[in-house]
């Protein structure tokens, strides 16, 4: 494999910004056309949202000492999911443009493939956070964490913060995408790698409530912290400190970063 | 802002002047690791600005890989190219902006409309907003689908689809245009379409193309030169007269039947070849299966292989023909075995048979049809399919109506060969390619015998290297 995708001619040169913008709007638009996509995402989360925070667990959730309720716990989870699922299914546009062919297009245009990466992911990102943004505002509108004028200027403080998140977790999405040629093999990653992440990532569940060996295993899932510093931006309270939330969270965003440009680079047209 | 009408005289002006190259590609090689496939072998030659100039070639010739490396997708091997007088090694991002590229698969955006697929393309391509607002307005309307713009493009024709991506192609303005089968699976009408706004693109806009197809009508109409190429090297680079008018005289077929023993048709062949007025013979079947009486049966592609090469492979395949292990080690590292294996005449078939009597370990390592075709000839089950096509001899002669007499008495001397049918004709582009091939050109003509053919050919330019 190594051998043939030398033998692909890549443009070196500086980003274009314009060519960047393009790309991600292009991202973008699929997104906001995707009805189906868009509805199911919300449907599942609003399930995960009434069969967690109300009818199986209803045990007393406590952050740092102080009370949440299940509803504002579970909710403030699923949000930062948002991220975790989007991004991830927005790596999948890259399979769908190599089996369909418009990667051909992409890869003879005289742009960079820095320009070309960058595009893509700046339009998953921001896909990610239109989604979390969608996720937050029916969370807030429906009362999950009761009505708090404050709210307003924490869900605008957590776009920065989930713009971070997104970043590593669509690395994730490109690595993967990058190296697949078609949907199928996609069921495993998501059966293998995405669900665990996303079920040890204390979304549904509080971080205290389990078995200590679960909660170290669950301090190597990087999801973790973003779970965490949703809940801190949104609730007010977290397991770890804000600046162990930070710093995993840049690490995780720069290092994938590093891992999917490289897979990007050596991409090959199926 | 460019102005259409200006740079349309522009052009045209200088093409008066001087009769530049456009494209110079000079021993342009490419092997993929991936299969160890010579797809190109060491191709030079030149496009003058302005003309229309045909890649003509069966499946697999190399014709998408070429286009590639003058596009600048792949790294040639060996050799290199200039388009636009700019290097492909060197200058790759001018390459790509100074050209027009339509890929032989489809390359749209089905989610997107028509004209957000021509908008991405232009950005890319660095146009300033108003200089790209007009030229899609004006591509659109080249290829008449300036009223289905707003339209998804999951939603077009074929043709449709074909058109809007020739479109894209020309937004930027490109002074040379790559057109990979621009055609294929499309219906007549379609075709004739796009025909008709390829010579516009190229009488109108003075524009450069090279256009691949498999064709022939396609590159008789259009071309000003065709270039036959076959298996990855160029055969014969020309105008479609002048290619033609290198076989004058008639063509002569004559379809054979009955015939048993087919080791007399190369003897028959050399005493054809005899008579005054001849110039060649080639012996093909209909439908495209070979005829040659080897110990392994070699199909059409291989009857022009030179005779040392021809040697060297019934040479070794004795030698493997002899032991088992040397036999299944030989099926791994030619993984087209196992074809050239069930073309085998049954007497071959039968001794590979025996040779793994009693060694069901080695015949576990053969591939799968391989084992079972050697199983049922262990067994007695095995029947041999018998394809009984019939030889069609191919005679190029001076003058046919003089020269038939005596070719068809010198057929009816040689015993057990019947005549089937008769049938003279002027060269067809057709007819070159075989001449110069040895086969037909088909639809779906790549037969594994041809990659083998490669794969030795391969062996030795990198033992020369
Ligand atoms: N990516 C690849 N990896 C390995 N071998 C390849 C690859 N692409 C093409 N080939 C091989 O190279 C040879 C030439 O292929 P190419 O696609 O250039 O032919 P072509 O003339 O365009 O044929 P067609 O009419 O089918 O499009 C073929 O034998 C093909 O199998
Ligand atoms: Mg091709």
């Amino acid at each position: 494999m190594s051998r043939k995708v030398s033998s692909y001619v890549k443009i070196e040169g500086r980003m274009r910004w314009e060519a960047i913008w393009v790309l991600s709007k292009r991202e973008l638009l699929a997104f906001v056309r995707n009805k189906t996509r868009i509805i199911s995402s919300i449907a599942q989360a609003l399930l995960f949202l009434f069969v967690f925070s109300g009818g199986f667990f209803s045990i007393d959730i406590s952050i740092d000492g102080v009370d949440v309720s299940p509803m504002a716990f579970v909710a403030s989870g699923i949000i930062a999911m948002a991220i975790l699922f989007s991004g991830v299914f927005g790596g999948l546009g890259i399979i769908r443009d190599r089996m369909f062919g418009f990667m051909r297009e992409l890869l003879v245009a005289p742009i960079s493939r820095r320009t070309l990466m960058t595009g893509k992911t700046l339009g998953v990102a921001l896909q990610s956070l239109l989604q979390c943004l969608i996720m937050a505002v029916i969370s807030v509108a429906m009362g999950f964490f009761g009505y708090d004028p404050s709210l307003i200027w924490r869900i605008i403080l957590l776009m920065p913060i989930a713009l971070l998140f997104s970043l590593g977790v669509v690395g994730i999405g490109l690595t993967i995408s990058t190296r697949l040629t078609d949907f199928q093999s996609f069921g495993l990653i998501q059966t293998f790698l995405i669900m665990p992440m996303f079920w040890l990532s204390g979304a549904l569940f509080a971080f205290n409530s389990v078995p200590e060996i679960m909660q170290i295993i669950m301090m190597f899932n990087p999801i973790s912290y973003g779970v965490d510093i949703f809940r801190y931006v949104i609730l007010g309270v977290s397991f770890f400190p804000l600046w162990v939330n930070l710093l995993v969270l840049s690490a995780f965003a720069a290092i994938l970063i590093l891992i999917g440009a490289n897979s990007f680079s050596n991409m090959q047209i199926s | 802002m460019r102005d259409y009408q200006y740079n349309y005289r522009n052009k045209r002006e200088n093409k008066t002047k001087m009769t530049e190259n456009i494209v110079e590609v000079k021993n342009l090689t490419k092997i993929y690791d991936e299969g160890d496939v010579l797809a190109v072998d060491d191709i030079s030659l030149t496009l003058k600005k302005g003309e229309i100039f045909a890649l003509l070639g069966p499946n697999g010739a190399g014709k998408t890989t070429t286009i590639s490396m003058l596009a600048t997708l792949l790294k040639p091997t060996k050799g290199t190219a200039t388009v636009n007088s700019y290097n492909i090694d060197e200058d790759p991002d001018k390459v790509r902006k100074s050209i027009g590229v339509v890929f032989q698969e489809p390359s749209l955006d089905g989610d997107m409309k028509a004209e957000e697929n021509l908008e991405l393309h232009a950005i890319l391509y660095g146009m300033s907003k108003s200089e790209r607002r007009e030229k899609i307005k004006e591509v659109l309307k080249l290829v008449n689908l300036d009223d289905k713009a707003e339209m998804y493009t999951k939603n077009y024709s074929g043709g449709m689809k074909r058109r809007l991506e020739i479109a894209r192609g020309l937004i930027h303005n490109p002074q040379m245009l790559f057109l990979d089968e621009p055609t294929l699976g499309l219906d007549p009408q379609t075709r004739r379409k796009i025909w008709e706004k390829i010579k516009q693109l190229n009488e109108e806009l003075k524009m450069t193309i090279l256009i691949t197809t498999h064709y022939m009508e396609e590159a008789d109409v259009l071309a000003d030169r065709i270039c036959i190429m076959d298996h990855g090297k160029i055969i014969a680079l020309d105008t479609s007269e002048n290619l033609k008018h290198q076989l004058s005289g008639d063509i002569i077929e004559i379809e054979l039947e009955n015939v048993h023993n087919l080791s007399m048709i190369p003897q028959l062949i050399s005493q054809l070849k005899e008579i005054k007025g001849i110039k060649d013979v080639k012996i093909g079947a209909k439908g495209d299966q070979g005829v040659a009486d080897m110990t392994m049966n070699l199909p059409a592609g291989m009857k022009n292989m030179n005779p040392q090469m021809m040697q060297m492979i019934q040479q070794q395949m004795k030698e493997i023909m002899t032991d088992a292990k040397k036999f299944v080690r030989a099926t791994k590292k030619f993984p087209m075995a196992s074809n050239f294996f069930s073309r085998a005449p049954l007497e071959a078939k039968e001794r590979v048979a025996n040779l793994f009597k009693g060694n069901k370990d080695l015949l576990e390592e053969l591939p799968k049809n391989m084992k079972e075709t050697i199983l049922k000839i262990q067994s007695g089950e095995y029947e041999e399919k018998q394809k009984n096509e019939n030889p069609l001899l191919t005679i190029s002669c001076e003058n046919g109506a003089k020269q038939i007499t005596e070719i068809i008495q010198k057929i009816s001397n040689s015993d057990n060969l019947n005549i089937k049918s008769v049938q003279m004709h002027n060269p067809t582009l057709e007819d070159v390619f075989l001449f110069y091939t040895g086969r037909e050109i088909r639809e779906e003509s790549s037969n594994n015998t041809e990659d083998v053919k490669k794969l030795i050919q391969m062996r030795q330019l990198r033992q020369n290297k």
